[in-house]
């Protein structure tokens, strides 16, 4: 040990330099959540549950065409399609739409690949459950959180640049024939 | 295929011009178009209306190439080839114009292509990725209503681009004509002719080569996306034709069927003349939904206390395999006894009589082949030594004359059919047919003769007679069997002109017509089918087909030859493996070849001659049988009634049933066992030219279902057998047992038809003369009202005799296809067909009902209460075909309705059941208004039938049609 070293010791200028850190750190703003109480605000492009989405009039916008199931890396979705006939109109839709949220990486793949923009990234995350079963999101499930998180899922869209926001999207709009039947 | 294999046939007469076509120098024959010139240097041109099975259409406008010293673009496929041509087909100005080709579709295309099942096999797309066109002007939609009428072909006049395949290919290929362009609103749209509902064969091949998704199925309509379907290709089991099909799978379940057509470079693909086009018939495109019906069995069945109860495997197979070891033990072999389908695999076949004639000891076996096919082979073993066809399909296409006796070809066998329609219409091929009923073959043909009903022998014998007094018999037959020409020429005259023709209903010009066009054939096809081989008189009339093709010189000329048609798929691979009691596999004859055997098997094999259907059916109502295993095989509702099946299975100790489904036999058995269908196997069909097909396995078995080499493989182990563990182990096995049955390349002699050869020192050598004298010199006259029906106790004096004809129809084969939810969709009526004359004097229309009962009436030993379904008399809703003659009802014979109606004859010689024609009474039934009744009754009225009230049969009828509906 030498002199300069049991100076320091004796002057105790390593607890001091500790406690200068320490007492300068009590006015910075703090910087961990006291999560459940606090939440964090995510950016609309945040990648989160999926969900299903109508259009304003209440119409499945999904069609069944199977592109987000091909899509998908991780093979967590399965549509099953076939046809409807309401009002004496024919168009093809997801009879069954099942999406494995557990095996789901989060990608967004399939968004992407939907053609009429019917699936949505939420920015729902809180989907724990005791029971492992639910987390097989059927298609009235999914359905349910395209409805609650329709916002948060139409700006997801708007941001990916896939969707344009509500006053526009009226007109701008590609919906798929649908065919009265003969 | 195609107005383009016309050239290849003249080829030496044609001339070779050269052309120079991208710089490559290419020398091509005369007739030849621009595009097949391309072709030759290995440019596929890109081309939407283009098919290798028709003839080139030029609606498109893609294939464009530029000629030097014309000034326009030019279609290449319509184009002809000049000397000298001088060909551009990679300019810019070529793909600017193909690029503008397909821009113009893009501009009415609804670009729905997510939604679109053609989406990943669709030709627009690939065209507009491949030639890059990115921009697209401003889109019109063409807004035309889907037309949804049909019952399994939906047109999405949307998407179509009209380029024309599917009416081209319906007219060229198969003939029908049933697709047009028409006009409504302005627009032109693709469909039945004038816009009417598509009522046609539904072949599908318009819809395997639609370029989009303008023609879709209902049945597999929105279920896939091309590319995330597992693709298996394996044989159809349907008829004898054996095409070969692809099922489409996804998991555990077939999505849909296609074939070679759809899959086939349809630019690219060279087709020489007499190669098959790739397509299906509607039984193979549309009728997979069997494979996963809900009523398919799913774990065995064991009769105990009365009542069918699940039992798991591991207790059934010892049970079953204790019970008949007990059987074999206490009675013998000879109380033992079994049927197997001829839907089953060679290697089933083969494994089921191994374990009948080793194991059980017991030579009483026969296969579905009994029903008609073993008169062929039997025949044919007998005359030539040969139990096959002759010849092949390609040489059948290449035939300069065919005829076809007895045989509704279009309906039973649709895809061997249209090679005939093809002979006829590509290479100028004479088709005679000769049949009672005016088939669709016969309006087709160029000499069709109808002949009066049951008198197709007096016909031939007719032709025999034509053929030897103008001295057109083939020369080198006369020099080989001078004696047996003799004996010909001494019997064929004893009965006159005048006589034959009267019988036959045939004047005697159109008989010499006839015997000139196949005497003098340089490659005649004789075929014939089951009106002759399942009517009274089959082995008489086979003989003389047999002879009238050895006078015709069918057996010794090239390309000519002689082909039985059978009915189910792998008849004749059941016949081939042994399945029968006459022979061993191989089509050795028992007697001759049991010492043999039983050495290679190291197992004495029984000596007692056997026993066929017919004959089990009797000892069992003897007592005589105490076992009788049914593999696929239906008797309760395939025999007619008064065989009396019924009783005869009552008295049977065992009865194991192993059968996909539960079928009326099945709900009597003491064991079913749940077999699979052949997408869940593995093995071979050998077709009706004797080609042996592979099957590939498809899906894993269905519920605990098994295929039946399983089962047969646990039995034999179960009974003291060795264990075969696959398919592969035993076709080593039937390799050395039959020479040449599995050879690789699977067209050895034996399989490949065009090498067989017919031996007949046999036939001639002894007896022939006696033989003949009965065949040609007395002629069975035709069974007449007098001789079935008119008996005393006929129930009304004013009820008609008239001949009832059981027949096959184009949507269905044997009792299988009612099983599929598809096929029934499509036809699902128990319609009694009637002549026009008839209905004329019955005072009849379309939708009435029909009264029919027993023409003759046997004494028959039944309990009311053991036949729910049929009480004597059936009534039936009616349907006036002009085709059929005077006199003659005819009704599908996959419907059960009316064949216990049926007198049966058993032949004398080869055991098989007679029941497909006889004289039923009919009489019209009062007309009600089912409306009326349906409303008093809460029951649902059948659409537009009208039926009478009061009465429990047509109750039961529109019962048993709801059921199907349902």
């Amino acid at each position: 040990m030498t002199i300069k070293e049991l100076f320091r010791s004796i002057s105790l200028a390593e607890i001091v330099t500790a406690m200068k850190l320490t007492f300068k750190h009590a006015f910075v703003k703090e910087v961990t959540l006291q999560y459940p109480r606090e939440k964090l605000t995510l950016p609309d492009t945040h990648r989160g549950a999926l969900g299903l989405l109508r259009y304003e009039d209440g119409v499945e916008r999904c069609v069944g065409c199977d592109l987000c199931e091909s899509a998908c890396p991780s093979h967590c979705i399965r549509v099953v399609s076939g046809e409807s006939q309401e009002d004496g109109v024919l168009r093809r839709l997801a009879t069954e739409f099942y999406i494995d949220i557990t095996k789901c990486v989060f990608c967004g793949f399939c968004v992407e690949a939907c053609p009429v923009n019917a699936l949505g990234m939420t920015k729902l995350y809180e989907y724990s459950t005791p029971n492992k079963r639910e987390l097989l999101f059927d298609k009235p499930k999914l359905y349910d959180v395209g409805e609650v998180y329709y916002k948060e899922a139409k700006a997801y869209l708007v941001a990916h640049n896939q969707e344009k926001a509500d006053e526009q999207a009226s007109t701008y709009r590609y919906r798929f024939p649908s065919f009265t039947k003969s | 295929m195609g107005k383009k294999t016309e050239a290849v046939i003249a080829e030496a007469d044609k001339k070779i011009f050269n052309l120079v076509v991208d710089d490559k120098s290419v020398s091509v024959t005369e007739g030849s178009s621009v595009f097949d010139a391309v072709k030759k240097t290995g440019v596929e041109l890109p081309a939407m209306c283009y098919h290798y099975s028709f003839s080139p259409f030029g609606s498109c406008g893609i294939c464009l190439v530029e000629i030097e010293g014309k000034g326009n673009n030019v279609r290449s496929c319509t184009a002809k080839v000049a000397d000298g041509m001088i060909v551009k087909t990679q300019t810019d100005k070529m793909i600017d114009a193909r690029k503008k080709a397909v821009e113009k579709w893009l501009i009415i295309h609804p670009l729905d292509c997510p939604v679109c099942d053609a989406d990943g096999k669709c030709e627009l797309q690939d065209l507009t990725y491949d030639l890059g066109v990115y921009d697209i002007k401003k889109g019109v939609r063409k807004v035309v209503a889907e037309d949804t009428r049909s019952p399994v072909l939906d047109f999405n006049m949307e998407r179509c681009i009209l380029c024309g395949q599917c009416i081209n290919i319906c007219e060229e290929v198969q003939q029908i004509d049933a697709l047009a362009f028409y006009k409504k609103d302005g627009k032109t749209l693709v469909g039945a002719h004038e816009g009417v509902p598509l009522h046609c064969e539904f072949c599908g091949d318009c819809l395997a080569v639609c370029p989009v998704g303008a023609i879709t199925s209902r049945f597999s309509k929105y279920v896939y996306k091309p590319w995330q379907m597992k693709k298996t290709r394996t044989t159809c089991t349907y008829c004898s034709d054996g095409c070969a099909i692809t099922l489409e799978t996804e998991g555990q379940k077939v999505l849909r069927v296609t074939s070679d057509l759809s899959y086939l470079n349809k630019f690219g693909h060279d087709v020489t003349p007499g190669d098959s086009h790739g397509g299906l018939c509607a039984r193979g495109r549309f009728g997979f939904q069997f494979i996963q019906s809900e009523k398919r069995l799913s774990r065995p069945l064991a009769k105990i206390g009365g009542k069918q109860i699940e039992i798991p495997w591991f207790k059934a197979i010892p049970q079953i395999a204790k019970r008949l070891t007990d059987i074999r033990n206490a009675y013998g072999g000879g109380a033992i006894a079994g049927l197997i389908s001829g839907r089953c695999t060679n290697e089933e076949v083969y494994l089921f009589q191994k374990m009948m004639r080793t194991l059980l000891s017991s030579n009483q076996i026969d296969s579905a082949a009994r029903y008609g096919h073993i008169n062929s082979i039997l025949a044919m073993q007998y005359a030539l030594g040969l139990g096959r066809s002759t010849t092949s399909g390609k040489a059948v296409t290449l035939s300069d004359v065919i005829m076809i006796v007895g045989s509704n070809i279009t309906e039973t066998n649709p895809v061997a059919s249209l090679r005939i329609k093809e002979a006829k219409r590509r290479f100028g091929a004479k088709v005679i047919v000769v049949d009672a009923i005016e088939t669709n073959m016969m309006k087709l043909s160029t000499h069709p003769v109808l002949v009066s009903a049951q008198s197709e022998a007096a016909f031939l014998q007719g032709v025999i007679r034509a053929i030897i007094t103008n001295k057109w018999a083939d020369p080198s037959f006369i020099e080989q069997h001078p004696k047996a020409f003799e004996t010909l020429e001494k019997t064929v005259l004893s009965l006159s002109p005048e006589t034959l023709s009267e019988k036959s209903g045939v004047s005697w010009d159109k008989i010499e017509e006839a015997a000139k066009l196949l005497a003098e054939s340089k490659r005649g096809t004789l075929i014939w089918g089951e009106g002759i081989v399942s009517q009274n008189g089959g082995w008489d009339n086979l003989l003389r087909l047999i002879d009238l093709s050895l006078l015709c010189g069918l057996l010794a000329k090239p390309g000519a030859g002689i082909h039985p048609i059978c009915e189910e798929n792998n008849e004749q691979g059941a016949v081939d493996m042994g399945g029968v009691c006459e022979f061993l596999p191989g089509q050795v004859p028992y007697e001759e070849g049991r010492e043999r055997f039983s050495k290679i098997w190291n197992k004495p094999l029984p000596d007692a001659a056997g026993a066929s259907l017919p004959q089990i059916i009797e000892k069992a109502l003897r007592g005589e049988i105490k076992a009788l295993y049914l593999v696929g095989e239906n008797p309760l509702e395939t025999l007619p009634d008064s065989m009396r099946v019924r009783e005869a299975f009552e008295k049977i100790d065992l009865i194991i049933c192993q059968d996909p489904f539960l079928t009326r036999t099945g709900a009597c058995a003491d064991f079913v066992l749940p077999a699979t269908t052949f997408a869940e196997k593995e093995g071979t069909f050998t077709n009706m030219e004797g080609i042996i097909r592979s099957v590939n396995k498809a899906l894993d078995p269905i519920g605990e279902s098994r295929p039946d080499f399983k089962i047969f493989s646990d039995l034999f182990r179960q009974l003291g057998g060795e264990a075969y563990r696959s398919v592969e182990e035993i076709r080593p096995e039937i390799h050395s047992l039959v020479p040449d049955y599995f050879e690789e390349g699977m067209a050895s002699s034996n399989s490949d038809p065009e090498k067989r050869t017919a031996h007949l020192k046999h036939y001639f050598a002894n007896g022939f003369e006696k033989e003949a004298m009965k065949r040609y010199s007395n002629m069975p006259s035709p069974l007449t009202k007098g001789d079935q029906g008119g008996c005393s106790d006929t129930p009304n004096q004013q009820d008609s005799l008239m001949r009832l004809v059981l027949g096959q129809l184009i949507f269905h084969s044997g009792k299988l296809s009612t099983k599929d939810k598809g096929l029934m969709k499509i036809y699902n009526k128990p319609i009694l067909r009637v002549s026009e004359a008839d209905a004329t004097a019955l005072e009849l229309k379309n939708g009435d009902w029909l009264r029919v009962g027993q023409g003759q009436r046997a004494p028959r030993l039944r309990a009311a209460d053991q036949s729910p379904f049929l009480s004597s008399d059936v009534e039936l809703p009616i349907e006036i075909m002009p085709s059929l003659p005077k006199g003659t009802v005819w009704f599908p014979e996959h419907f059960t309705d009316l064949k216990d109606l049926m007198p049966v004859t058993i032949d004398p010689v080869t055991h098989v059941p007679y029941f497909k024609s006889g004289f039923v009474s009919v009489k019209k039934v009062p007309l009600f208004d089912l409306t009326v009744v349906a409303s008093q009754t809460g029951h649902a009225a059948p659409a537009g039938h009208a039926a009478p009230a009061g009465h429990a049969a047509p109750a039961q009828v529109i019962e048993s049609m709801e059921n199907i509906n349902s």
